[in-house]
């Protein structure tokens, strides 16, 4: 007897992922989240919700922050990720992470790709954030267990280091 | 920075430690950051395969027949179970609480429903596949013939006679009523200046920990079973799991990963638990089954009403209270949430010395799916419920709020106090009210309220008082207030604590770290600590009720003294001088006078090398295992039929000011101020960080979170975005200060933190946003304060 369903149309795709160029087969039907955590074993990046609400998804592809549950890989072709693994782009913490670990700016841990990559994002465009523009910028994220008071503060304390 | 300890004979009785803890940042801080937190859905050996549940469309309805032979032909499907067939490959599921121990009702739950399924989301089979996409595939292909039942959804209507009945064989839908009464209320009450009765209804809400739950079994032909699970409570899950296959203890391994969040969300008891361990049985392979954020959104955990009375005199005194309580726990089931009606219940009357009153707090079963634990636990319920009744006092006699708390709280002098169901243990009531009007600048706030209202703006100011019993210990059940930990030195010196109790991110692992690190003179990178995982770690009770430093940290600190005994009985002989006035410091053991040392992992190793072999070198066991607990629990009820199942009671005062948009309904938090009193503080940083994430909860719960369910008793609440929680432009700052009255019943002092905040946030947005309508004559009894409902009240001018 033939299995009901069908082989989901498949290809593969070409990516550069924290720096390694690789290719990767795909479904078409899989989501950029799934592949980087399922076939690259990048499992810093993070499901919450597959809705786009909650940005633990979060990676940087092409230089621009996106949540990676709300794209299909397969657009994703010939991209340049980097994902929390590869967020200081090197061995050691950078000045973001760092912030994040001196002001206790998280618990669980869960939000962080999102937390990170936002704060990353605003300090690149305005080195000097008020506490406002911090909370707007973070807004897109969902952490459960901070409150986000000391998110705000790592992220405050980055932008002074930088400054000074 | 590292505390010089004497290690003084016999030094293993519960004395305080002396010196400071070492303050350090979260441990695998560095881990988090870089992605590599190992949570549940991080594990994936090769070979893994994953299971998709399909869940009941139907709140209420008979199961005639269930037909999945085509699912069985599915692509890549491997195995595929129903509730009929499992019924003989698992027994019954254990109740993480079982309400036949307290004199309540209780039913027989199954892996998989089998003749009923009684909520929308119950399991009724499950498909493993290849792949998730083709598990859920399958599901389609699964034919259930349901006859479809009257639901119940709505606590109240469950209550009429005639209500169709969730299980049938109860003959009504009352699971239970927890009555807590003294003195002679009805009388008081009558005798009482001025009465008012009115009612408060608190939402269906839940706590929503950003990773949802997840299992992952290997059932291996030998026989040995593994399950990784995100899960609070690793140790009775195992003991569950024995149970249910008829395996032994000894062959089962549960390990609980890395926490995204749990809150309560994550105590144990679920069906998933056991059923992915069946799965992987049936396929001889790993199988894995991760919790949908739609599915996360059924897991209930608070939806109360309270009908309350209180009586009062002139001066804002509370002579009397009465409260008739309903929580609607949705359906029974195994997992750990219908007992939050009992702390609902039993918190009251919170801080206040009231000696006249009657409580009966009713779980009532409905088709709405099933309560789990939720950071609060009940208290947060009955919180909202005093300090409403509180302010309503105010607002009768004209009184400033914050003056009538003053007048009722419990004087420093009473403690330790009993109610009928409480022992509280020590406090500083007032002070911890003093303290929050000065730094919320409580009285400029006022002001500026004045001000505010002048201009047309909406503005309110809202004050509570929050008590929070913790560390709870229910005998008979493995919700247990005692739990154990080891302390092992290895040769080489490096130090392993490995604990009964478990951390979701709470940073008490850190803490149960420096608290061992200050026994022995180390510092907290020189101690590793272990957690969740059977097969290393003693028997313990996980995490709930805020317990872990009071129960593991106090085990850790005893068995970290006695290793330390042993030690300085082999470093007095390394030294050739009386161990008594050794000094474990900065890595080293010290003589008395400093002159001379030696280091702590010299002194493992010539334990482990020479033992027995040089004279006076004969405690080898650099090890031990202990077990700690607080004091002040009463099992039995005493003499005057008290007892008190909370050994410690922390508290903690919140000011909050909103704007209130009069057009939209929309509520805006401006400002928050809270003090915190949670007992001695072993990392202040990381309590700091517990209350910050309470108080966003109690906000969002106090706002916005809610799981609403139509008539029919479908939930409508299914992704975030409906289901609406606190964002960072949705809060400002904390403000924060904290007050400490040392628990006279714990090892260190500690009272618990991480539930606290709360209730305190819940309450005093309730009363923030109550104040700023008080003019136009308005006021809310319904929870959430959401535009729709404010504007609701707005618009009926007060009418009801
Ligand atoms: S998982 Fe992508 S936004 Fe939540
Ligand atoms: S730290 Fe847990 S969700 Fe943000």
């Amino acid at each position: 007897m033939d299995p009901i369903g069908s082989a989901a149309p498949a290809r593969t795709i070409a990516l550069r992922v924290n720096g390694v160029e690789l290719t990767t087969p795909i479904e078409d039907r899989e989501l950029l989240v799934d592949v980087v955590r399922k076939r690259l074993r990048q499992t810093g990046t993070h499901v919450g919700c597959y809705n786009g609400d909650c940005g633990v998804c979060t990676i940087s592809l092409n230089g621009k922050i996106i949540k990676s549950c709300l794209i299909l890989a397969a657009s994703a072709d010939g991209g340049d990720i980097t994902t929390i693994e590869g967020f200081s782009g090197g061995e050691e913490l950078d000045d973001i992470q760092q912030a994040f670990w001196d002001e206790d700016g998280f618990q669980c841990g869960f939000c962080l790709p999102g937390m990170l990559f936002a704060a990353r994002d605003l300090l690149e465009r305005n080195p000097e954030p008020s506490e406002a523009d911090i909370r707007q910028a973070i807004s897109g994220n969902i952490c459960r267990c901070t409150g986000y008071v000391n998110i705000v503060r790592s992220v405050h304390t980055a932008a002074q280091r930088r400054t000074s | 920075m590292t505390a010089m300890v004497p290690a003084s004979a016999g030094s293993s009785r519960r004395e305080p430690a002396l010196g400071a803890v070492e303050q350090t940042r979260r441990k695998h801080g560095d881990q988090l950051l870089v992605g590599r937190g190992g949570y549940l859905d991080d594990h994936e050996p090769p070979g893994t395969l994953h299971a998709a549940i399909l869940r009941s469309p139907h709140p209420h309805a008979r199961i005639r027949s269930v037909d999945a032979s085509a699912a069985r032909r599915c692509r890549s499907v491997r195995a595929v179970v129903t509730g009929a067939e499992a019924l003989s490959l698992a027994e019954p599921l254990p109740h993480f609480f079982d309400p036949s121990l307290v004199g309540g009702r209780t039913t027989t739950v199954r892996v998989l429903a089998v003749d009923k399924v009684r909520y929308v989301g119950d399991p009724v089979a499950a498909v493993v596949a290849d792949s998730l996409a083709d598990a859920e595939a399958a599901l389609d292909a699964i034919d259930v013939d349901y006859e479809i039942l009257p639901a119940v959804v709505d606590a109240e209507d469950a209550l009429a006679e005639g209500a169709p009945t969730v299980f049938d064989e109860w003959g009504d839908n009352v699971l239970i009523r927890f009555p807590f009464a003294e003195g002679d209320p009805a009388r008081a009450l009558a005798m009482a200046p001025h009465v008012i009765a009115d009612e408060i209804r608190i939402q269906r809400y839940q706590t929503a920990p950003m990773e949802p739950r997840g299992y992952l079994a290997h059932w291996e032909p030998t026989g040995k079973l593994t399950l990784y699970a995100s899960t609070q409570i690793p140790h009775p899950l195992r003991t569950n799991l024995s149970t249910i296959f008829g395996l032994s203890e000894d062959r089962i391994r549960v390990v609980a990963t890395r926490l995204g969040g749990a809150f309560g969300h994550k105590f144990n008891g679920y069906p998933e638990e056991p059923l992915v361990c069946l799965l992987s049985r049936m396929t001889g392979a790993p199988v894995k089954w991760v919790e949908t954020r739609a599915d996360s959104l059924l897991v209930g955990a608070r939806e109360y009403i309270h009908r309350f009375s209180v009586g009062f005199d002139d001066d804002g005194r509370i002579l009397a209270i009465t409260d008739r309580i309903i929580g609607n726990i949705g359906c029974l089931a195994t997992w750990g949430g219908w007992s939050m009606t009992y702390p609902a219940g039993m918190t009251l009357p919170g801080p206040y010395l009231v000696s006249d009153y009657d409580i009966e707090s009713i779980a009532v079963v409905t088709n709405k799916a099933p309560w789990n634990g939720a950071r609060g636990y009940g208290k947060e319920s009955a919180t909202v419920a005093i300090e409403r009744m509180v302010d309503l006092v105010a607002a009768e006699l004209g009184m400033d709020p914050v003056e009538v708390r003053r007048r009722n709280l419990i004087p420093p002098e009473r403690f330790p106090h009993w109610t009928v169901a409480k022992h509280l243990d020590s406090g500083d009531y007032r002070g911890a009210l003093d303290k929050v009007v000065e730094l919320a600048g409580y009285h400029r706030q006022r002001e500026l309220q004045r001000d505010a209202r002048e201009q047309g703006r909406t503005r309110g100011v809202g004050v509570a008082f929050e008590l929070t019993p913790e560390g709870g210990d229910f005998a008979g059940s493995y919700v247990r207030g005692f739990d154990t930990s080891t302390v092992r030195v290895s040769p080489s010196g490096a130090v392993t604590v490995l604990t009964g109790v478990t951390s979701l991110g709470t940073g008490s692992d850190t803490g149960i770290a420096a608290l061992v690190a200050r026994e022995l003179g180390l510092t907290v990178d020189a101690v590793s600590i272990l957690q969740g995982d059977t097969d290393s770690c003693p028997y313990g009770f996980g995490n709930f009720s805020a317990r872990s430093l009071a129960t593991g940290g106090g085990a850790a600190v005893l068995a970290a003294r006695e290793v330390r005994e042993r030690m300085a009985l082999a470093a007095g002989v390394l030294l050739d001088t009386p161990p008594e006035g050794l000094v474990f410091a900065g890595g080293h053991v010290h003589t008395a006078d400093g002159g001379r040392s030696i280091a702590f992992g010299a002194v493992a190793e010539q334990v482990y090398r020479r033992a027995y072999a040089v004279p006076g070198l004969d405690q080898p066991l650099l090890e031990a295992t202990k077990v700690d607990r607080p004091r002040n629990l009463t099992h039995q009820p005493d003499e005057h039929g008290r007892m008190s199942a909370y050994p410690t009671f922390p508290y903690s005062t919140h000011v909050a000011v909103v704007d209130v948009d009069a057009e939209t309904g929309q509520v805006r938090l401006l400002d928050y101020t809270c003090v915190e009193d949670c007992g001695v503080q072993i990392n202040p940083r990381f309590v700091a960080s517990q209350i910050y994430g309470a108080i966003a909860m109690g906000v969002g719960g106090a706002l916005f979170e809610e799981l609403p369910y139509d008539s029919a008793g479908q939930p409508l609440a299914r992704t975030f975005t409906q289901y609406l929680v606190p964002r960072a432009n949705d809060l400002p700052a904390i403000r924060l200060d904290h007050q400490c009255t040392p628990s006279p019943y714990t090892l260190l002092g500690t009272k618990g933190a991480g539930q606290s905040g709360v209730g305190g946030a819940a309450a005093s947005l309730a009363s923030a946003v109550n104040d700023a309508l008080a003019p136009l004559g308005v006021r809310i009894t319904t929870m959430p304060l959401s535009p729709p409902t404010v504007l609701r009240a707005i618009r009926s001018g007060g009418k009801p």
